[in-house]
């Protein structure tokens, strides 16, 4: 959690700066005379959180507040693994719902997700997605009389 | 009095009392599947509650918050995994009780526990938030900021071990709120020339991105150790291990009224959270105990302290929300979103200009009780049963419901996109102890937060030293301040003792 401390403030830190120095200035415009600046409260915050993350990187590098157990990963593969799997079955089922339709991108998202996750039972990869995909027509189109196109 | 009885008129209706089953139900199994909490759950069902009238929206989705509450503690008993953190201590007393083979018993006793400290703890909202809003009113923007400021950085420094990044989270979440176009010089702020930014960030695909969708990944990244805890477990033979005793009642009536207290007092603050009510409550019971020593090897006063203060939170921490304005937790957060929806916004005024919608909410509050009681005891073994599920089986469908919960809000595809980008903020912010919590109700409170900034400034005119005319403002500025401290000192000492204790086990072993 130390290292990880530091990383994520100098991440932060590095951020908010950008978020200051060109990203605001760029993205909001300045107020018409007399009214208080819309840059304002965006303003304050990134400097609140650039400041919070100079403290929390000086914090890890001293080591205040943290115990030895603090030393080991706060990132496992195995859910790093199931990110990654799950991001793909989410990059297929946006894909699929832009350039096709609704339908088969819910069946990607559950059978892409099914099999990500281990389940090769056919009966299962197919019973599951129908069921679903049965009780979402059932309760949105039929009892709440909206669709989803 | 008679708007509340007019109340119950438009919620004992057969389509309003269906939808609060409906969510009492679903809250429940969401509530025994551990990691899926009622957060996650209210913020899938929003969109669900567009089409149905405002009072059973509301009803079905507070449902679902009291049932996830009361559900929570199945897993708890049954796996030792409990639903939610705020049902780690039932599962001290529930889990030994349930190897004993008295998990049917510990079950009776936590959902009863529940109930009676929900519907005790919605009877203390119903008497404390329309008192309390009348001298809300008197309060004008200078003191809104500062109480706002106050309750952010309270739920900011509170929320996870470290404070900075729980302030940290709690700017990002206000920073997020300024997206969208500014409502007094109509300037666009942050929207990177995209349309569907102009509004601002919708916060019902923000919630299931970052409750839900996160969470989903990092259980799928655990599925296979989830899966071997859902180990069969037996029911005990002798009929007095699977009911409670009338004995084991009189010790925990006491009990339950303790921890009813106690997570009342605990929900009505911001930012403390179901966790530290049933912590409190359950040490509480201890120090009372004669026999202290044997708390931890299946005590059933255990269960009872735990569960009756899990669930008091849940109504009481809507009392600054109704009174305020102020979301004292994430679902408060969540449910402000809800209510906007069908017509009611949280804060001092609703008492004034829609009395008769708050009754409403209030008997179906209560209602929800009465039907939490029958729905857990009718269907705890079944309920039991969904723990068996594997958990690479729930995944992909509630994956399937938060895209389509996302989606409904908008009827756009860039609903999802921003669930999605949410979703890897909540994975990272999990992973790192960023409060995914304090960021949620930070970006809540933003807009008011904001504007009441904007009006103090104009009002004092730029000039601190009126402040002084104030002096409810430098109250609460003198607490923001008094509270960082505090918690940084506690915090630090906390730390201090980890670290002694960690170093100790070393020197012991060798």
């Amino acid at each position: 959690m130390k290292k990880a401390d530091f990383v994520s403030g100098l991440i932060l830190g590095v951020f908010g700066l950008t978020m200051l120095i060109f990203v605001i200035p760029a993205q909001i415009e300045t107020a018409p005379e007399g009214y208080i600046s819309p840059r304002l409260v965006p303003n304050l915050t990134m400097i609140l959180i650039t400041g919070l993350s100079a403290l929390l990187m000086l914090r890890s590098l001293r080591g205040i507040g943290y115990t030895p157990m603090d030393d080991s990963s706060v990132f496992f593969r195995s859910e790093m693994m199931a990110l990654l799997k799950i991001s793909g079955v989410f990059a297929v089922s946006v894909a699929l719902f832009a350039w096709s339709m609704p339908l088969l991108a819910g069946i990607a998202l559950i059978v892409g997700t099914l099999i990500a996750l281990g389940e090769r039972r056919p009966l299962v990869i197919v019973v599951m997605p129908t069921g679903l995909l049965l009780v979402v027509w059932l309760v949105f189109y039929r009892l709440l009389g909206t669709v989803i196109v | 009095m008679e708007y509340l009885l007019t109340g119950f008129q438009h919620v004992l209706t057969p389509v309003t009392l269906l939808w609060v089953t409906v969510g009492v139900t679903l809250g429940y199994i969401l509530g025994a599947l551990p990691g899926l909490g009622k957060a996650t759950g209210v913020a899938v069902c929003i969109p669900l509650t567009f089409y149905l009238p405002p009072v059973a929206a509301i009803a079905m989705l507070i449902g679902i918050a009291k049932g996830s509450a009361a559900g929570s503690a199945v897993s708890a008993i049954l796996l030792n995994t409990p639903g939610e953190p705020s049902s780690a201590p039932t599962a001290l007393d529930g889990y030994p009780l349930a190897r004993q083979g008295k998990a049917q018993k510990a079950l009776k006793m936590g959902l009863f526990a529940s109930v009676i400290g929900d519907f005790l703890s919605t009877l203390i909202l119903i008497a404390l938030a329309a008192p309390l809003a009348q001298y809300a009113l008197l309060i004008g923007p200078v003191e809104l900021c500062a109480i706002l400021l106050f309750s952010l950085t309270f739920i900011g420094g509170l929320a996870g071990r470290s404070m900075l990044k729980g302030l940290i989270a709690a700017a990002f979440g206000v920073f997020f709120a300024t997206i969208g176009i500014e409502t007094e010089t109509f300037i666009p702020r942050l929207t990177f020339g995209l349309l569907e930014l102009d509004e601002g960030i919708s916060l019902v695909p923000m919630a299931i991105g970052m409750l839900a969708v996160a969470e989903m990944v990092v259980q799928g990244g655990n599925a296979r150790q989830l899966d071997q805890e859902a180990q069969a477990f037996a029911d005990s033979s002798n009929p007095d291990d699977r009911r409670v005793t009338w004995g084991e009642w009189r010790r925990c009536l006491p009990v339950i009224g303790r921890g009813t207290l106690i997570g009342a007092v605990v929900g009505i603050l911001p930012g403390l959270g179901a966790s530290v009510g049933s912590f409190l409550s359950y040490g509480a019971t201890q120090r009372a105990s004669k026999t202290p020593e044997k708390f931890g090897s299946g005590m059933i006063e255990g269960v009872a302290a735990a569960e009756s203060a899990d669930n008091a939170v849940v109504p009481s921490s809507f009392v600054p929300l109704f009174a305020l304005g102020i979301p004292g937790s994430v679902i408060a957060a969540i449910l402000i979103a809800a209510l906007v929806l069908h017509g009611l916004t949280p804060g001092p005024l609703m008492f004034r200009e829609q009395p008769q919608m708050v009754a409403d909410i209030y008997a179906a509050m209560l209602c929800a009780s009465v039907i939490l009681l029958i729905v857990g005891y009718a269907g705890q073994r079944l309920f039991a049963q969904v723990i068996r599920v594997p958990i690479r089986l729930i995944i992909p469908g509630v994956l399937f419901l938060c895209c389509i919960g996302a989606y409904m809000e908008t009827n756009s595809i860039f609903s999802i996109y921003v669930m999605l980008a949410f979703a890897l903020l909540g994975f990272f912010s999990r992973k790192l102890g960023f409060s995914f919590v304090t960021f949620l109700i930070g970006f809540v409170i933003g807009p008011n937060l904001e504007l009441t900034f904007r009006q103090s400034l104009q009002l004092l005119n730029h000039d601190p030293m009126r402040l002084a005319g104030h002096p409810i403002a430098i109250l609460f500025g003198v607490l923001t301040i008094v509270t960082v401290a505090l918690i940084a000192r506690s915090n630090a000492r906390l730390a201090a003792r980890q670290a002694a204790d960690s170093d100790a086990v070393p020197t012991q072993q060798s």
